[in-house]
Order: structure tokens, then C-alpha cells, then sequence
């Protein structure tokens, strides 16, 4: 009972805030204590919903889902082999068969993009994120999230290794090419500024450059398109953004990080419109952070992963557990806005429809809760 | 009279049958564990394919070679490096912790617990965090050595007072090594890029997955070398046991002896946690369970403790490879398991024996 007064009471003080700052307080906030409402189906459009007048007037936290049907950009394409590409550490390999492909990273991009190439029926592995339906039946590769055990891979007899340097021990996949399988290696930085240069290298090594191109065409005006979209609906004046930040938590002992430049995060925000306080502070990488460096940075809103949330017993777990974001704005307004892991930071093919669901659930989150918007 | 000398004869053949028993007893289990853990992993190959791989690798054209169209790939590059990795780090491990107790005169001394692995691995993950490659793939190996030199010695000397070595205090300066050497790799973790993380959480726990080739031409050398030293080292460690005195009287240098063993220590532990991560409780239980059997002479106790060692280690990574479809289990989780409570034992027992906390 308590609570729910002083929230009503900070609820009142921050809008009084607000409008000294000439901000329209707009309509009152929706129940504080209304719980989250999981999000089932299919994300709405961020055309089709009406985004909030100030997008500080929410409460609550809000799960946001890519719908993300694959979409092959061909057909059983078939691949021009062999073919020799140079991968992101400079090696040379030579790809001769492309029926047995495994495409493993942390974020699941890897085997996404080659689904999407329209290759999905040779793969014979997948990583953890790869959670498709069309993937279901393939044995999992990386069993405790992100190792590699090179006789499992070799098991699976694959013509062709593409993978980043995400999943370890790197020793592992210098046993896979020592074993003569060629191993691609791509890039393991994932941000909106590689998207397309990410789907080349997976594309060029299997032997489809036409549909590398054709995909990273697709995909990169998708993502112009819900870019230019988000532009319409977030605050022009970047000190009316919202102060956005990244958190990773895991389990419940208190160790969170804040992803800061270079993570992808940071590349997230920006595109979705959200103020990057990381970029602001100059924090770089994935690393702890503080209570009182949570306190200073006072989020509007954060972002996380929704198993991340989960495994710290959900925004009240959490919370309780973190007094510290407590203190800020997103704490006090319980302004979460979660994705699946899978999805939120893989950048890829699936971009688009990750930076238009966050959107919706960031500017128009009565669209997923079901509460007026 | 010669009835004297023929029962002293007598016994010296028992003593030598016994020698030879029991190294040749270990040896054949480390052959049998060696083809166990060869024949079985997380690809299904059969042993006989197993041995015609291996036959054909050496010219002779008998068995099946391996059905499927990795198998022979698998056993030359992933599985049998892995094994010999595991044979070289857990002799080496074992024979450390048997010079270490000989030397310190202490029950309890071994690399893991006193954090001669720690501070190797501090200094490997340095290499790691900070990209060092000033020699080639021998650096992470030279890191380990110069870290396990560096953190044995100051073990030696902090621990040290008198001439002798007491179980609490070797005991708790392996507390605060241990802790110094976590700080250290905490801050290392916190350097690091994602990949030089992962690695240091792999070292951490220990792990034997990923072994190649290139690392057992690196850890080979140093083993035998370390082994070798050791078994000649190992006499004289008999006479040290009789106090620093009575060794200096029958004209053992003292000082030099405790010298070189520290060396070779460093070098074996280096060896182990180079590659392999740390991987404690090895040199404990290994050559405790030797002296149960043979007695506290180091003649023998130094090279049945390296195949013991051997031989546990191969059997526990087998263990740790193929308990679960897909995945490792960290070994040094599996050694920690049974060492642990070993540990306990063993202090209990060195309590009772002292008459209290000596």
C-alpha cells in the first residue's frame, strides 16, 4: 500500500518536474501497479499503433517480441563452388561443399543469415540462440550457452565452418580446420554499422554472393525504412530522448553490466531513438557497474534481455535486489523494456523487426500491454 | 653371518620386485587407461577402428579404419592430443606436488593449494590479456613459468621459519596466495576483451578441451625435462627428509637442492596450467595414495606418482568429456570434487599425527 502512494507521489512530482521544464505532462500515467503484460503474438507495426504524446507518461515494463518468419531470399539457391574467400582474420579458405554447414555465434546471426540465404535445409547444427522452428530439430552444439566441444562438431561431419570468435575455447575451432574442415571466420563485433558487411561474409563464403547481396539490400532498406519511421515518432531534441541505458544482469547475486560503445548496445539506442547515456559517460565494452554510477546516470528507461530479467525475478526481484535503480527513473516507473536474448542485440537479417518492436514497445507500449494507448 | 647376508639379499630383491610391481602395475594401468579413454568420446567410434587408425598410421594395413567420414579426423586432431594432454599434465601435476611435499616436508604442499597454479595462471592470463607473442606459441608456457617460479619461491620463503615448514602456516600462505592470484586474474577479466575473458574463465576451472598438437610439442618437453630432473632430484630428497642437518653431513647441498626443486616445480606446474588451466588437488591425492602404498621413499614415490598422476588425470577427463552429449565438464571441478574432501583427510590426520595445530 505504501508503495504504491509514495509511486503515486514521485509519479506526481516528476510530472510537476516536467512541466516546470515545458514539457507537456500529457494524459495522467497509466496504474502503477498494473503488471506486466507479456506480449502474445505478433507485434503490431509501429505505423499501425499510436505512439504516446510524451513517452515519459508509462509505467510499467513492457516485453517486446520480433516477429521474425524466415524469409528466404531464394529458393534452394545453388552455390557457386568451390570458392576461396579471405575472412575477417585474413585467412584464406577454400569452401568446396556447402551440404553440411554449421554457422555458430553467440547472438544466432550466423545461422540466421543462412537461413535467410535460403541454405537453412543444409545446416546441421545450431548455437543456443537459434531458436526457429525450422532449426528445432538440429542438435545443439554449444550446450552450456557458448562452448565448443570440436569432437561434437566433427560428430556432425560438416563441410563448412562459419563463426566468430564468440564461442570458445578459440582452441576448439582451430581443432575443427586442423581436422581440414574449412573455417570462415567473420566478424564478432555486432552493431548496425555491419549488418550488411556480416551478411556478405556468410554469403560469399557459401558460394551465394548474388543472394548476400539481394539480402543485405533487403535488409538494410528494411532497417532505413523503420529508422526513418522511429525519426517520426522520437523526440527531435536529443536532451528530450530517453535517457537510455543497457543492462545485462544474470541470476541474482548482483553482478550486472552496463553494455557501453562497441557492444552493439550502444548502436540499438541511437536507433531507437533513445538517448545513449553510455555514450554520454564514455563507457566502453561490457563491463560492471556501480550503484552509484547507476544513481548518476539516471536511465529513463532500460533495456534488457527478458531471460536476464526473468533470472533475476523480474522487474520486482530486480528492483529489490538493485536499490540503487531504484533510484532512477526507469526504476521508479518500472520503464523496462525486454526482448529475448535471441533477438535484442543479433543484429542481422532481423534487424528491422527488432528496432521496430523495441520502438513500439518504447513510444507506444499500450500497444503490447493492451492498456490505452 | 651368511645366513644375515642372504636375508638381507632377500629383502633387497623384495624391495626391488616391489619397485618393479608397482611401476610396472601403473604402467600398464596408464596403457589401459590411455586405449580407454582413446576409444571413447563424444563421436562414436569403435575401439577396433580406434586401433586400426592407429595401425594404419603406423604402416601396418590391419582393421577397420574409422566408418565415419571424420572419425580418423577427430581421433588425430581433437581426441588423442586431448588424451596425451592429459597423461602430460596430470604426471606432471602429480610429480610437482610430490617434490613439493619432499621439499617443504609438509603433507599438505601442493601446487593448487599453496597457488604455485594460481600464479602461473596470473601470469599466463597476462600474456593472454595482453597479447604478448614474444615467443611464438611458447609464451603463454614461459608466462606460467616465470608466474610459478615467482609464486613458489615466495611460498617457500614466507612459509618457511627455523628449518621448517608448519602445516598451518603453508596452509594459510596458500590462503593468501590464492587470494592475491584471483584478485589479479579479476582484474585481468576486467582488462580483457570478451575473448581473453572467456579464456580465463576456461583456466579457471581448468579444462583440458581444445588441446592441440601444437600445445603437446610445447608441454612435452617440459614435462620430460621436469620428470627426469625430478627422478634424479628424488634420492636426494630421501636424505633431506632426515633434517637439514643429517643431509648436509652426508654432503647433500642443502640450499642448491631446495633450489633446484623449486625450479622443477615451477617448470611442472607451468607445464600443467599452461594450456590446461588450473587444475588442483592432483599433486595431493596422487602421491598420498603412492606412499599408502609404498612407502615415503621419493626413489619410488617420484616416478609412480607421475604415472599415477597420469592415469588419474586420463580417466577423469574421459570422465569429463563424455558425461554430458555436447558439452565439457571443467576437470579442475571434477579434481576439486574428490580432492577436496581427500584434503580434509589429510588434515585431520596431519593434526592428529603433530598432537595439534602444529
Amino acid at each position: 500500500m505504501g508503495g504504491g502512494v509514495s509511486r503515486t507521489l514521485l509519479v506526481g512530482v516528476l510530472c510537476g518536474v516536467l512541466s516546470a521544464c515545458g514539457l507537456s505532462a500529457g494524459e495522467a500515467p497509466g496504474d502503477g501497479t498494473s503488471e506486466a503484460a507479456a506480449s502474445t503474438g505478433k507485434s503490431p507495426a509501429l505505423a499501425d499503433v499510436t505512439p504516446l504524446t510524451d513517452v515519459r507518461d508509462w509505467e510499467g515494463e513492457v516485453t517486446a517480441h520480433a516477429d521474425t518468419p524466415v524469409d528466404p531470399v531464394a529458393t534452394d539457391p545453388k552455390p557457386q563452388l568451390p570458392v576461396t574467400v579471405t575472412d575477417a582474420q585474413g585467412t584464406k579458405v577454400t569452401i568446396k561443399d556447402t551440404s553440411r554447414v554449421l554457422a555458430l555465434d553467440v547472438y544466432g546471426t550466423l545461422s540466421r543469415t543462412v537461413y535467410e540465404l535460403g541454405l537453412g535445409d543444409s545446416l546441421v547444427g545450431r548455437d543456443i540462440s537459434t531458436d526457429l522452428p525450422e532449426a528445432a530439430d538440429l542438435p545443439l552444439v554449444t550446450q552450456n550457452g557458448h562452448e565448443l566441444n570440436a569432437e561434437a562438431i566433427l560428430g556432425l561431419d560438416p563441410t563448412v565452418l562459419i563463426t566468430d570468435t564468440s564461442l570458445g575455447p578459440w582452441d576448439a575451432v582451430l581443432q575443427v580446420r586442423d581436422a581440414g574442415i574449412p573455417v570462415v571466420v567473420v566478424d564478432s563485433h555486432r552493431g548496425l554499422d555491419n549488418v550488411g558487411e556480416l551478411i556478405h561474409g556468410v554469403a560469399d563464403a557459401l558460394g551465394l554472393p548474388k543472394q548476400g547481396d539481394a539480402l543485405a539490400k533487403r535488409t538494410q532498406g528494411e532497417i532505413d525504412d523503420v529508422t526513418a519511421q522511429i525519426a517520426d515518432v522520437a523526440p527531435a531534441d536529443k536532451g528530450e530522448r530517453l535517457r537510455t541505458v543497457f543492462l545485462y544482469v544474470r541470476g541474482q547475486s548482483g553482478v550486472y553490466y552496463m553494455f557501453g560503445e562497441g557492444s552493439g548496445a550502444d548502436s540499438l539506442i541511437d536507433a531507437v531513438g533513445g538517448y545513449d547515456v553510455a555514450e554520454e559517460i564514455g563507457w566502453n565494452g561490457m563491463k560492471p557497474l556501480t550503484d552509484e554510477g547507476l544513481i548518476a546516470a539516471q536511465p529513463d528507461l532500460v533495456l534488457m534481455m527478458s531471460g536476464g530479467l526473468e533470472s533475476a525475478g523480474g522487474v520486482d526481484g530486480l528492483l529489490e535486489r538493485l536499490p540503487a535503480l531504484a533510484e532512477t527513473p526507469a526504476g521508479q516507473h518500472r520503464r523496462f523494456v525486454t526482448m529475448e536474448d535471441s533477438q535484442i542485440l543479433g543484429f542481422g537479417p532481423i534487424t528491422a523487426s527488432v528496432l521496430e518492436a523495441l520502438a513500439v514497445a518504447t513510444y507506444a507500449p499500450a500497444a503490447l500491454t493492451g492498456g490505452e494507448g | 653371518m651368511t645366513a644375515a647376508v642372504v636375508e638381507h639379499q632377500r629383502a633387497g630383491i623384495r624391495a626391488l620386485a616391489g619397485r618393479v610391481g608397482l611401476l610396472g602395475g601403473l604402467t600398464i594401468a596408464l596403457v589401459v587407461s590411455l586405449v580407454l579413454a582413446a576409444g571413447h568420446g563424444q563421436l562414436d567410434i569403435p575401439p577396433s577402428e580406434v586401433l586400426g587408425s592407429l595401425l594404419h598410421k603406423i604402416g601396418i594395413d590391419l582393421g577397420p579404419v574409422p566408418q565415419h567420414p571424420q572419425g580418423e579426423n577427430t581421433l588425430w586432431q581433437v581426441r588423442f592430443p586431448r588424451v596425451v594432454m592429459a597423461a602430460l599434465a596430470g604426471a606432471a601435476l602429480a610429480t610437482a606436488g610430490a617434490l613439493m611435499q619432499g621439499v617443504f616436508g609438509n603433507p599438505l604442499a601442493e601446487p593448487g593449494v599453496v597457488g604455485v597454479s594460481a600464479g602461473a595462471a596470473v601470469a599466463a592470463a597476462t600474456a593472454i590479456v595482453f597479447q604478448l607473442t614474444f615467443a611464438g606459441t611458447w609464451t603463454v608456457a614461459v608466462c606460467a613459468f616465470v608466474g610459478g617460479l615467482v609464486t613458489t619461491m615466495l611460498v617457500y620463503y614466507m612459509s618457511r621459519d627455523g628449518g621448517r615448514t608448519e602445516v598451518v602456516t603453508l596452509v594459510l600462505t596458500g590462503i593468501a596466495v590464492n587470494a592475491v592470484a584471483s584478485a589479479g586474474l579479476a582484474f585481468l577479466m576486467f582488462l580483457g576483451d570478451t575473448q581473453a575473458r572467456e579464456e580465463i574463465v576456461f583456466w579457471q576451472l581448468g579444462s583440458l578441451n581444445g588441446s592441440r598438437w601444437e600445445q603437446v610439442a610445447v608441454v612435452a618437453p617440459m614435462v620430460a625435462v621436469g620428470i627426469g630432473a625430478a627422478v634424479v632430484l628424488a634420492p636426494k630428497l630421501d636424505l633431506l627428509a632426515l633434517g637439514d642437518r643429517a643431509a648436509r653431513h652426508v654432503g647433500v647441498d642443502v640450499e642448491r637442492l631446495r633450489m633446484s626443486v623449486i625450479v622443477v616445480v615451477a617448470l611442472l606446474t607451468a607445464a600443467a596450467v599452461a594450456f590446461c588451466g588450473i587444475i588442483s588437488f592432483v599433486g595431493l591425492v596422487v602421491p598420498h595414495l603412492i606412499r599408502l602404498l609404498a612407502g615415503p621413499g621419493h626413489r619410488l614415490l617420484v616416478p609412480a606418482s607421475a604415472l599415477g598422476g597420469a592415469v588419474l588425470l586420463v580417466l577423469a577427463d574421459l570422465w569429463a568429456r563424455t558425461l554430458i552429449a555436447y558439452a565439457d565438464l571443467p576437470i579442475g571441478m571434477l579434481t576439486a570434487l574428490v580432492g577436496g574432501p581427500f584434503f580434509f583427510w589429510l588434515i585431520r590426520r596431519a593434526r592428529r599425527t603433530a598432537g595439534g595445530w602444529a
